[in-house]
């Protein structure tokens, strides 16, 4: 008999076929006015949706006439020869805005991958056919116009970490008048 | 007439080692769901001897006859309660009991607005009483965990607001004062409170009287007073053992993350007490420590407190008082702005690390008081009260640019009488004495004296009681020239049908603490620089209110405030430096609202306590008017408990609206303050066990500059008491 019930109690129930939904609203109505998740946020100094590394580039000296162009490059690990030269990232190398004349400031936003980075730095390129596989060829045509330093001893490159964001405050100095060729870091 | 009691008490003290072999004492206290003592509550041992509770709410039923016995206890608009309590021959029993209401209500008893004992519903100003019994169930581990709860009270980083009295200035002069057992402790040197001074479980109620108190206080009452009224010792040997313990959610997300594991807090205390009908003692010893739930956050506490009692005659009684407590920190001020730490991100500030300007920094924090209290009442119709207190801080702060130090002492004495000439007079007055001394390298070495006359008279005028009253403070810096302040105040109470209203109008001041006078301090890039001619600030204060039973199980109580203060003191920016100054003329007004209901069931207590605040600067010639910085505009805290036997579920959400204005950091992110408390009690004979989650929600917010407030925190405290 209480069997034969229950179809009456559930007729009843019917009255409000929306209660569910109702409940889900009022649910999410008190998780809204309990605030959840609207604290403070993180917020990124890069352009938003930016993943890798952001910050400003300082121009120093005059700008070679044989410029080709100017690539800001990361490397995971230091280059231990000459062979590493070329394991960097992104990869084609991302060409970095020239500066107009003078010194000045320019911002960036390098896309990369989720790593750790311990060379973050600017090279410059002389006009001419780079052969990745002639180390001559590299030694004559590239320079370190500059890298990110370590902001607790800017004697060392700064590590950098890319998680998920943009990673940014990776502001550093091209100076045009104090670059560095390959045989400087690689003596032969 | 005290001939026959101490002949009396001779007798009682020659047949108690025979009679305490075989009879015992029982004691307690009675409050009500609100944590508001019960006062004429008839408490009966059954078939042994009953006794009403006094002013307070205790109670206690002497020489009951060792063994099992029945306890009941009933109270008009109460419903009644009763239990079985074991009496050991030649000891004491306790038993707490809150009442549930009844058809009526029956309003407790408090004792700082009037610095006498009078009942609630005859207090002429707004009054929030927190009990131990309210404490225990929030499952609080500090004072002023405790007084945030109250309504219209908010804390910005340690510093107490009452209705939006004191903003936040790092601790600096505060507007609200703090006594324990009615003797005033803010710092000699910077004016403000620490919070410690009083173990948490040493505290048997804490009273918030809001508004201007500077007629009976003087003093930094400008906004409010907090008075931390520490337990009674009952006979017998007692103990109490409490630990806690919990741990610090981890920041909300993975870009925040700042340490490889969770931050944890601990600690505990233990509390021994011995009393007779003569004499009465109990000590504190505790600590704790905290990793913190930002970078460089942790802390060790460690602290020892006192409490002496002597009844030479019935009318008589000496209390002394006392505690010491050390506290290493380390400073978590100042998070991160863009390129100030090593490893940001890409984030524009991270909130949980800190500026590595500031990494290292720690302070060491020494504090504690003495105090000794005589109060007798030599007939029904007087009391007098004499007392002496001496406060001490010592801080030492640790930092990179070089170590920071302060030795302040306070030394205070007062003298008071309250008489009642006539049923429907009463009558109090004192004076009050106070010498600040400090030796700082940052406030240099300095005194300041405070002499103080104060009067109040209340008459009972028909169905209305009228209280007026004044103090006169004399204030000098380094045994200068005296200046005087005078404070008056008017109040009147008259029951309607409508509920009780009550009114006042008084003026309060606060003096510049020796901090705020003759602070010099680098901020780099500023420079902050002394200004000894700084002047109390003034104000005159006005509120209208309201308290209603408007059901059985339906209590409202409303004010309307207002406050006009001048001379306020603030630090202002004067080329490269900041120096403290009287600048601005300021408005405090909005509205409390407290409604506390017991619908449904009396297991179940709700309550809803709102205020909105209106606080501005007025203009001057060079500045239009603006919102006072770091005033919340609404404070709303919901409340909701059931109690189920020996099983007790809690919530409260507290939410305050986003500061209208900062100062210094006007561009920094700042969002609204929406916390979810959830709390757990369960009692089993002499234990209880309380689970507390704070912020449950984990809702990351920040009131004072560049720090957060505290994260999702859940602590389990385990209390046995003896």
């Amino acid at each position: 008999m209480r069997f034969a019930l229950t179809p009456v109690k559930l007729t009843g129930r019917r009255k409000c076929p929306n209660c569910l939904k109702m409940r889900r609203l009022q649910f999410l109505i008190i998780a809204s006015l309990l605030g959840c998740n609207d604290g403070l946020q993180p917020t990124t100094i890069c352009p938003p949706g930016l993943v890798g590394i952001c910050g400003h580039v300082t121009f120093r000296g005059t700008l070679p006439d044989s410029t080709d162009a100017v690539y800001l490059v990361a490397y995971s690990a230091f280059p231990q020869s000459e062979a590493d030269l070329f394991n960097f990232r992104p990869f084609p190398p991302q060409v970095l805005g020239l500066p107009p004349a003078g010194d000045s400031v320019v911002a960036y936003g390098l896309p990369l991958p989720n790593d750790q980075y311990h060379w973050v730095v600017a090279v410059w390129k002389k006009v001419g056919n780079l052969n990745p596989s002639d180390t001559a060829s590299a030694d004559s045509l590239l320079r370190e116009a500059g890298y990110y330093r370590d902001p607790a001893d800017t004697t060392k490159p700064g590590v950098v970490t890319v998680q998920s964001a943009g990673a940014g405050g990776i502001d550093f100095i091209v100076d045009f008048s104090n670059m560095h060729s390959v045989s400087y870091f690689f003596p032969p | 007439m005290i001939g026959r009691p101490l002949a009396v008490l001779s007798a009682l003290a020659l047949a108690a080692p025979v009679a305490a072999q075989q009879t015992g004492t029982i004691v307690g206290t009675v409050h009500d769901s609100a944590g508001a003592p019960v006062a004429g509550a008839k408490v009966d041992a059954v078939g042994a001897a009953f006794t009403l509770t006094g002013a307070a709410g205790r109670f206690r039923l002497r020489e009951i006859p060792a063994g099992t016995v029945r306890v009941r206890v009933a109270a008009f608009a109460f419903r009644p309660d009763s239990t079985q309590l074991t009496v050991p021959a030649g000891d004491s029993v306790a038993w707490e009991v809150i009442l549930r209401p009844g058809v009526f209500y029956i309003p407790g008893v408090v004792v700082t607005a009037g610095k006498r004992p009078e009942s609630l519903e005859n207090v002429t100003a707004s009054v929030e009483v927190e009990s131990d019994s309210v404490i225990a169930r929030h499952a609080v581990t500090t004072i002023d965990e405790a007084v945030n709860r109250v309504a219209g009270v908010q804390f910005i980083d340690g510093q107490v607001n009452i209705r939006g009295s004191s903003g936040f200035q790092q601790g600096l002069g505060a507007r609200v004062l703090l006594l324990v057992d009615g003797v005033p402790m803010n710092e000699a040197d910077r004016g403000g409170i620490d919070w410690d001074l009083v173990p948490v479980d040493d505290a048997e109620r804490v009273e918030v009287v809001k508004g201007a108190g500077s007629s009976l206080y003087g003093s930094a009452a400008l906004g409010g007073v907090v008075n931390i009224i520490t337990r009674d010792i009952p006979e017998g040997i007692h103990g109490r053992v409490r630990f806690f313990g919990g741990g610090f959610a981890n920041p909300p997300d993975s870009l925040w993350k700042f340490r490889s594991f969770t931050g944890m807090q601990g600690g505990g205390s233990l509390t021994g007490s011995f009393g007779t009908d003569q004499v009465r003692g109990a000590l504190t010893v505790g600590g704790h420590h905290s990793d913190g739930y930002r970078q460089q956050d942790a802390s060790d506490y460690l602290q020892v407190a006192g409490r002496g009692e002597w009844l030479p005659d019935p009318l008589t009684r000496v209390l002394f008082t006392g505690s010491w407590a050390t506290n290493q920190f380390q400073e978590p001020l100042a998070w991160c702005g863009p390129n100030q730490c090593p490893n940001m991100r890409g984030l524009s500030y991270q909130p949980f690390l800190v500026d590595t300007a500031d990494s290292g920094n720690r302070t060491r924090s020494d504090h504690g008081y003495l105090t000794a209290t005589v109060t007798r009442t030599p007939d029904e119709n007087t009391t007098w009260m004499a007392r002496a207190s001496w406060l001490r801080t010592h801080f030492t702060d640790f930092q990179r640019a070089g170590n920071d130090f302060a030795v302040a002492d306070r030394f205070g004495a007062e003298g008071r009488i309250v008489t009642t000439p006539t049923s429907d007079q009463t009558v109090t007055v004192g004076a009050e004495a106070t010498e600040s001394q400090v030796t700082s390298d940052i406030f240099q070495n300095h005194t300041q004296e405070e002499f103080a006359a104060y009067g109040e008279a209340e008459r009972v005028v028909g169905a209305a009681r009228l209280t007026a009253g004044a103090r006169v403070d004399l204030l000098a810096d380094d045994g200068g020239g005296l200046s005087a302040v005078i404070s008056p105040r008017v109040a009147a109470v008259l029951p309607t049908g409508i509920g009780i209203w009550r009114a006042s109008v008084g003026r309060g001041f606060r003096a510049a603490s020796l901090g705020e006078k003759y602070v010099t301090t680098p901020v780099p890039p500023f420079q902050v620089v002394p200004n000894p001619t700084l002047r109390p600030e003034t104000a005159w204060s006005g509120e209208l209110g309201n308290t209603a039973v408007v059901t059985s199980w339906l209590r409202t109580n409303a004010a309307l405030f207002y406050t006009r203060a001048s001379e306020y003191i603030a630090p202002e920016l004067v080329g490269d430096s900041i120096q403290f100054q009287n600048v601005q003329r300021v408005t405090l007004a909005g509205l409390d609202l407290n409604v506390t209901a017991t619908p449904f069931t009396p297991n179940l207590t709700a309550s809803l306590s709102y205020t909105y605040l209106d606080a501005r600067e007025l203009a001057t010639d060079s500045a239009p008017s603006q919102p006072l910085a770091f005033r919340p505009r609404h404070l709303l805290t919901l409340s909701a408990d059931y109690v189920w036997g020996p099983v007790s579920v809690g919530a409260d959400f507290r939410y305050s609206s986003r500061f209208d204005r900062v100062e210094l950091y006007e561009t920094d992110p700042r969002v609204a303050g929406k916390v979810l408390d959830l709390r757990a009690g369960w009692r089993l004979g002499a234990f209880d066990v309380r689970v507390l989650a704070t912020n449950a929600l984990n809702y990351v917010y920040n009131l004072a500059p560049r720090t957060l407030e505290p994260v999702g925190t859940v602590t389990m405290t385990v209390t046995y008491v003896y």
